[in-house]
């Protein structure tokens, strides 16, 4: 009765919105109330108020900055919940049988048995090549397509290679959870440094031209908004490296 | 002074970004900084209440773009009292957690009061905004802090957090999609901008299909009768030092929003406005005799106190239901007043727990004997719930009451009466267990000779003890100042 009940509500609920759909604009009606409004005011002044030919990155970031910070601190604290919860609460299980010499277990664990090119060297030399990239995305981020998350996803991205695919080979330094997650903690205070800055500089928060230093006008929208992307990558690759760090505590991969 | 708006939000959202930083030199440090912090947003607080009372609302300007172009705040007298609410309980939540402590390890520690911190600023954030996507944006960290501080609380807890999750992110698509629906047909994400908008031109039948998205979110959050379903599991097995703060005020938020998208941005002019409150007020009735006889049936002092929430959330809808002027002031002395009453009777349990590692009301027989000062508020949080003057309960069912027999409206107050009676029932049976039952004689945990909890307890218990009372005794006060917004907003 429960189940056929709630199959009942579901499907109301699913059929309404659609019979009520023509209270939706057309899909590309120029004239409709959102084309109309304020987005024509984002459009024309992308260039001149905030110095930036990226009209995406012009809206999250400086028109509507404040949401993006509370963005970026929802990922900072995605990470800290993740690490708190699965360290906090429970004891690691030992899921994995130590494989010793048997080499019929070593297979069955999915310890190594032979190496390969793969996993020893072109990891080596893709890594170098994926971090120059996220450099170019980050300071990219301003004029062209790219920013903070996706630099921030590349280099978490980096050492996810690292410590996944060739775990007792690390190239890079091993950084623990609580480091991670302090990284990507500093991260998310940048981005709110850019705001405190323009207080101090006795202006509104995040108004970036009342930064506290002389430079001209639209300068200082560009150093607010590469100051925003620095602290956004910062704090998306901090949070996935805290992810990584606290899932791999758990489990075992191929040695 | 002009930044004291985002200033309020700031310092809890700096602090816990900082907060794991510092927690490496110390696990105290950490701690103490985030307790800086809220207290100076609750002295920013106050002095923002008496400038708006003083000046008019006060509205912020993100990046000094003006309103439909960025984001806002806006501070009301309503929104600046509930900043005040929030700030108190989370300051008392904070020194009283400061007892239980989860790990040894300075990183957990560190992590939980970053956690908490943010559950307060989502909370603040969501209070003072104007807009309706930095709403969601600050729903989402309170409800992503709130599911790990629930699935903080052990095995139980874990799975409560994850049935509160599920239920939880249905309510925010269905908000996003409210969100959706008014702004394809107003191209603004200003409230107030939105309100002006809304009232141009025949927009009725999308602003019907938005509001009972709202309604159903909203409900979610709020746990409002229908949707209540994840709230008692919630609330019983949350950690037990954030259990104050989570019980206390994160129903609360959700429904001072669903009061601002009734009153603020749809208006009195909205074609479908009765049918809707009468919606809200089948519900809040249902929700409050329901919870009340739950209630009655419970041997966990925590799950009667999780199902008297939602008796006495159907109380604050009920306000809204009713409509004027009068009617939400009794709402809002509710929400104030109740966030208080429930997060001191959670002191009380938090006290009972830390000396003795109890939840059941079999245990308790004698035991003001062993904790006046606990006991104390929990009678007084009891008597304040059942409706019994000076304590706040009884003047706010009083406008409640008053305005349902102006508007004529007799169902609301015999259901207001029956569901205080069925209050009267539960509570006195909770005293009856704590005043009459035989001592059981339970061991102590920790084996000193004091006679209450430490004082880090005692500080919350106490100042709630005032608190119900000073609300009750300063009323007419309160609902004047709630008055200078509510009564340009009502039926």
């Amino acid at each position: 009765m429960r189940k056929v009940f709630s199959v009942i509500v579901i499907c109301v609920a699913l059929i309404v919105p659609f019979a009520m759909f023509e209270v939706m604009p057309q899909i590309g009606d120029p004239n409709s109330a959102p084309n109309s409004h304020v987005s024509v005011h984002y459009i024309e002044n992308t260039q001149s108020i905030a110095n930036s030919p990226n009209m995406v990155t012009s809206v999250i970031v400086d028109f509507r900055a404040f949401d993006t910070l509370l963005e970026t601190t929802v990922m900072f604290l995605a990470g800290v919940c993740v690490m708190i919860i699965l360290a906090g609460v429970y004891k690691t299980k030992k899921r994995v049988i130590d494989p010793g010499e048997s080499k019929m277990l070593r297979v069955r664990s999915g310890e190594k048995v032979f190496r390969s090119i793969n996993k020893d060297v072109i990891i080596t030399l893709l890594q170098p090549m994926i971090l120059v990239y996220a450099v170019y995305v980050l300071f990219h981020g301003e004029v062209s397509l790219g920013g903070g998350f996706q630099a921030g996803a590349l280099i978490g991205t980096v050492l996810l290679l690292d410590a996944m695919a060739v775990p007792d080979k690390r190239n890079f330094p091993n950084i623990t959870k609580g480091t991670s997650a302090m990284i990507a903690g500093i991260g998310t205070f940048i981005y709110a440094t850019a705001g405190i800055l323009t207080l101090i500089g006795g202006g509104l928060f995040l108004e970036y031209e009342k930064f506290p230093w002389n430079v001209p006008l639209l300068e200082q929208h560009s150093i607010g908004i590469l100051m925003v992307e620095i602290g956004v990558t910062l704090g998306v690759a901090g949070t996935i490296v805290t992810i990584m760090n606290v899932l791999l505590e758990k489990v075992k991969f191929d040695k | 002074m002009k930044n004291l708006p985002i200033l309020i939000v700031l310092l809890p959202l700096v602090a816990a970004q900082l907060c794991l930083v510092f927690s490496r030199i110390h696990r105290n440090v950490g701690r103490w900084l985030v307790i800086t912090a809220v207290s100076a947003s609750l002295v920013m607080s106050v002095m923002q209440l008496l400038n708006v009372i003083k000046d008019g609302p006060i509205h912020y300007y993100f990046g000094n773009y003006r309103a439909p172009i960025g984001i806002e705040f806006s501070i009301d007298t309503v929104n600046g009292i509930m900043l005040i609410l929030v700030c108190v309980i989370g300051l008392l939540t904070f020194l009283f957690s400061s007892e239980f402590r989860v790990s040894s390890d300075k990183t957990i520690v560190g992590g939980m009061n970053t956690v908490l911190c943010l559950l307060i600023t989502g909370l603040l954030g969501m209070t003072s905004t104007g807009d309706v996507f930095n709403l969601y944006v600050f729903l989402e960290i309170t409800s992503l802090s709130a599911y790990c501080l629930i699935a903080m609380g052990g095995n139980k807890g874990v799975i409560a957090a994850y049935r509160y999750m599920l239920v939880g992110t249905v309510a925010a698509t269905l908000y996003l999609l409210g969100v959706a629906v008014l702004y394809a047909n107003t191209g603004t994400l200003n409230m107030a901008d939105m309100a002006v908008l809304l009232n141009e031109g025949d927009k009725n039948k999308a602003m019907l299909l938005a509001m009972i998205l709202f309604i159903a979110a909203f409900g979610i959050k709020m746990a409002l009768f229908p949707f209540h379903g994840w709230q008692p599991a919630a609330y019983t097995h949350a950690e037990t030092s954030a259990r104050p703060l989570i019980s206390g005020v994160m129903g609360k938020i959700p429904a001072y929003a669903m009061f601002r998208y009734l009153f603020c941005v749809y208006g009195t002019d909205f074609k479908y406005f009765d049918f809707i409150l009468d919606v809200l007020g089948v519900l809040s009735v249902c929700a409050m005799l329901y919870g009340s006889i739950r209630a009655m049936g419970q041997k966990d002092m925590r799950k009667l106190l999780a199902y008297s929430s939602v008796a006495q959330i159907g109380y604050i809808s009920l306000g809204f239901a009713i409509g004027t002027p009068l009617a939400l002031a009794g709402a809002f002395l509710h929400m104030f007043g109740h966030a208080f009453m429930k997060a001191g009777l959670f002191f009380c349990v938090g006290a009972i727990v830390y000396r003795y590692g109890k939840f059941s009301l079999e245990d308790v027989g004698r035991l003001y004997k062993k904790m006046p000062i606990t006991c104390g508020l929990l009678v007084l949080a009891a008597l304040s719930m059942v409706g019994i003057p000076p304590a706040v309960g009884f003047f706010s069912k009083w406008y409640l009451g008053l305005a349902a027999a102006r508007e004529a409206k007799w169902i609301y107050l015999a259901v207001l009466v029956i569901s205080s009676l069925l209050n009267a029932v539960y509570f006195f049976r909770l005293i009856e267990k704590f005043f009459i039952n035989p001592d059981k004689g339970l061991p102590q945990k920790r084996e000193r000779g004091r006679i209450e909890a430490s004082a880090w307890i005692l500080i919350p218990v106490i100042v709630c003890f005032v608190a119900i009372l000073a609300l009750g005794l300063c009323n007419a006060k309160i609902v004047d100042v709630l008055l200078l917004t509510l009564g340009e907003v009502g039926l």
